[in-house]
């Protein structure tokens, strides 16, 4: 029963990383500029270079020729130069990845250890004082705009005070080595001498970054949770379950908490996207080395490679995480796990 | 002794500009091994009742009593901790649809688990594991569940109604509950596992002593072993008494138009007989007449009906009505 879900969840996967890829594949024929180049990133060729990369593309042949070779360079790792630096767009994704994915995990963890029982404790105290002001306070961070809050943040904590440094990653004393790309994982890897240090800097690079993306998902989470632990606290079961004796603890530890619970699930994963696209904005302003500010940047340099190759990476990492989120979730709910044919 | 003593029990919806009163001063008390019934149509607040002596009405609810005791203690003064712990312990309640009162994503044996009291006495976790899972089995055995590995290791969706009803009184039985509050039990099941669910439970009174308040609108199946019956109109009492006594001799209209709604099939009936009804709907919560709220419906009303009548009581059975029908069976 499982395993034939897993597999219709696989074969959408498939068929959204089809429709996907034929997407980023036109868009090299929808871009202006020569569509040649626009897919390989070599501009300016002389007439044997220009027929070479003809005959690599397929560029001869019809279009559905021309697609399967996309696909089978997109498999190999082959994604064509960056026009802005000449190297090939693959390193730069596998080096630049990492750096963002960091940044969206942290704050991804962040936002569920604070924003689940701060919904939990808000549907708890319903109507009462601890309610208004979680509520409250989630509804300014959640219309606070992302780049003021990151300015406002950096005017006082940079600037002022001077507790956190206002941009980038690490500071210049320390060199660390790429490894994973993930730079707490590096620091521990390389074993300096003074990996403590170096970690407490990281760590301050990481804070307001961190603490900037994490505000709107956080809100989210928080008024999505608190509404689902209300819905479920009025459905007949927990009625019956306090008419049978529980105790209130007993009541939310072993009934309202896990039919609350698993929409957040559900909500975590939608969230993924939503995070990918503010952790662009985010780097922009904290000067962030993750691919979202060097998807920008190509985009303001009409780097066509770059983007092309960019919003692939982005799309394929967000679908795959949506689709994992929501395996975790079937696998919590019994309910789901056998519900009728055709429903996606 | 009496077990429940309810006086003036009165419900109230507040809104930001009216007060609906769904129940109006209603009075109840049950005895010891006895069965009653609560007789109404849909709306006219039998639910909202048992929902109050249960405690597990909304806050949006306003409920005053002049008393509602329970064994002599004042439930309306306990604090909710005290009132949760003795009603626990005590009363039990099954609902009208069993597969959304079980939760959906626990398994049946964790939620009948639960109920359990309190294993005491001394023997390591497995040993009380084991008697817990005996205790489980003995109970579900007990509501006529023979299948017990298979229907213990499910989620409520996979079972049928019928089954999920059996669950729910296993659970209402597993503290041995002085008063099993049935709320419309059978309305959602088909008519050999009501019969089962009727037989279970007129066992569990004759043999267990367990008094039970039973909510319901089929009068058939209660004439026969309820001890008594409570009529209610529109949140309103209007007639309680021994069940031969209103079966006899109903002195309230409204009890007189239930009973004749009743098809007598051993007189034989005609070939698309009308049955006999009063005329008209319930009125809805937010149009209530004033008086007696069977006043516009009633075929007896007169003037005086403009004015709540009171209860009228005579040898335990007792009516609200200012023209009883004492000639009419005569």
């Amino acid at each position: 029963m499982v395993l034939n879900y897993i597999l219709r969840r696989l074969g959408l996967l498939l068929f959204m990383m089809f429709t996907l890829s034929v997407f980023t594949f036109s868009l090299s024929y929808l871009f202006p500029g020569d569509p040649l180049s626009n897919l390989s990133g070599i501009s300016n060729t002389s007439f044997s270079q220009t027929s070479e990369l003809q005959e690599k593309y397929h560029f001869n042949d019809n279009y559905l020729m021309q697609y399967f070779a996309f696909i089978t360079r997109i498999v190999q790792g082959d994604w064509g130069v960056s026009f802005a630096s000449g190297d090939s767009v693959f390193t730069h994704i596998i080096e630049l990845f990492p750096a963002t994915l960091e940044l969206s995990i942290y704050a991804l963890i962040i936002s569920v250890v604070v924003g689940v029982p701060a919904g939990i404790f808000a549907a708890a105290y319903h109507r009462r004082w601890p309610d208004k002001l979680v509520n409250s306070t989630t509804l300014v961070g959640y219309s606070m705009p992302l780049f003021w809050l990151a300015l406002l943040l950096i005017m006082v904590f940079s600037l002022q005070l001077g507790w956190f440094p206002m941009s980038g990653r690490m500071g210049l004393l320390y060199e660390i080595p790429y490894q994973t790309g993930f730079i707490l994982i590096d620091i521990v890897l390389a074993d300096f001498p003074y990996s403590g240090l170096a970690m407490l800097d990281a760590l301050h690079h990481l804070t307001l970054p961190t603490i900037v993306l994490a505000m709107y998902p956080t809100t989210v989470l928080v008024r999505f949770t608190r509404d689902s632990m209300l819905h479920v606290l009025e459905q007949s079961y927990i009625k019956t379950a306090r008419a049978k004796g529980l105790n209130r603890a007993q009541l939310i530890m072993h009934h309202a908490l896990r039919n609350a619970l698993l929409p957040v699930i559900k909500q975590i994963g939608l969230q993924f996207s939503t995070l990918i696209t503010l952790a662009m904005i985010t780097e922009v302003i904290f000067s962030w080395p993750g691919i979202g500010r060097w998807l920008i940047d190509s985009i303001y340099q009409r780097d066509y490679p770059a983007i092309q190759g960019g919003l692939l990476a982005v799309s394929m990492f967000v679908i795959l995480a949506t689709i994992i989120a929501e395996l975790t979730y079937t696998l919590f709910d019994p309910l789901s796990r056998n519900q009728a044919h055709g429903k996606v | 002794m009496q077990l429940l003593d309810i006086r003036n029990l009165t419900i109230e919806l507040r809104t930001s500009d009216t007060v609906i009163r769904a129940v109006d001063r209603v009075n109840l008390s049950l005895k010891e091994g006895e069965v009653h019934a609560l007789v109404g149509e849909s709306g006219s607040g039998k639910s909202l009742i048992a929902k109050a002596i249960v405690g597990v009405l909304n806050k949006r609810w306003h409920i005053t009593a002049d008393r509602m005791h329970w064994r002599g203690v004042d439930l309306m003064r306990l604090s909710n901790e005290q009132r949760r712990k003795i009603v626990g312990s005590d009363i039990a309640m099954i609902y009208q649809d069993p597969s959304r009162c079980l939760d959906p994503t626990a398994k049946i044996f964790e939620q009948i688990a639960e109920t359990l009291p309190e294993i005491t006495g001394s023997g390591f976790f497995l040993k009380r594991n084991r008697e817990r899972k005996d205790r489980v089995k003995a109970l579900i055995h007990k509501v006529g569940i023979k299948d017990h590995q298979k229907v213990l290791s499910s989620y409520p969706h996979e079972l049928s109604e019928g089954v999920c009803q059996k669950v729910m009184i296993a659970m209402a039985i597993a503290r041995t509950p002085k008063l099993l509050i049935a709320d419309e039990p059978t309305t959602a099941l088909e008519s050999t596992t009501r019969a089962q669910v009727f037989r279970l439970l007129k066992s569990l009174n004759q043999l267990k002593n367990m008094s039970i308040l039973m909510i319901s609108h089929e009068l058939e199946e209660i004439i026969n072993w309820s001890h008594c019956m409570h009529v209610l109109y529109c949140g309103q009492m209007v007639e309680a008494g021994p069940t031969q006594r209103i079966f006899t001799q109903p002195r309230h209209p409204y009890t007189q138009a239930l009973l004749k709604s009743l098809p007598d099939y051993e007189q034989g009936l005609a070939h698309k007989e009308p049955f006999y009804a009063l005329k008209g709907t319930i009125p809805t919560l937010q149009h209530l007449p004033i008086g007696c709220r069977l006043g516009p419906r009633c075929p007896q009303a007169q003037k005086a009906c403009v004015v709540t009548p009171p209860l009228t009581k005579q040898h335990g059975h007792s009516y609200a009505c200012h023209f009883p029908l004492i000639k009419v069976m005569k």
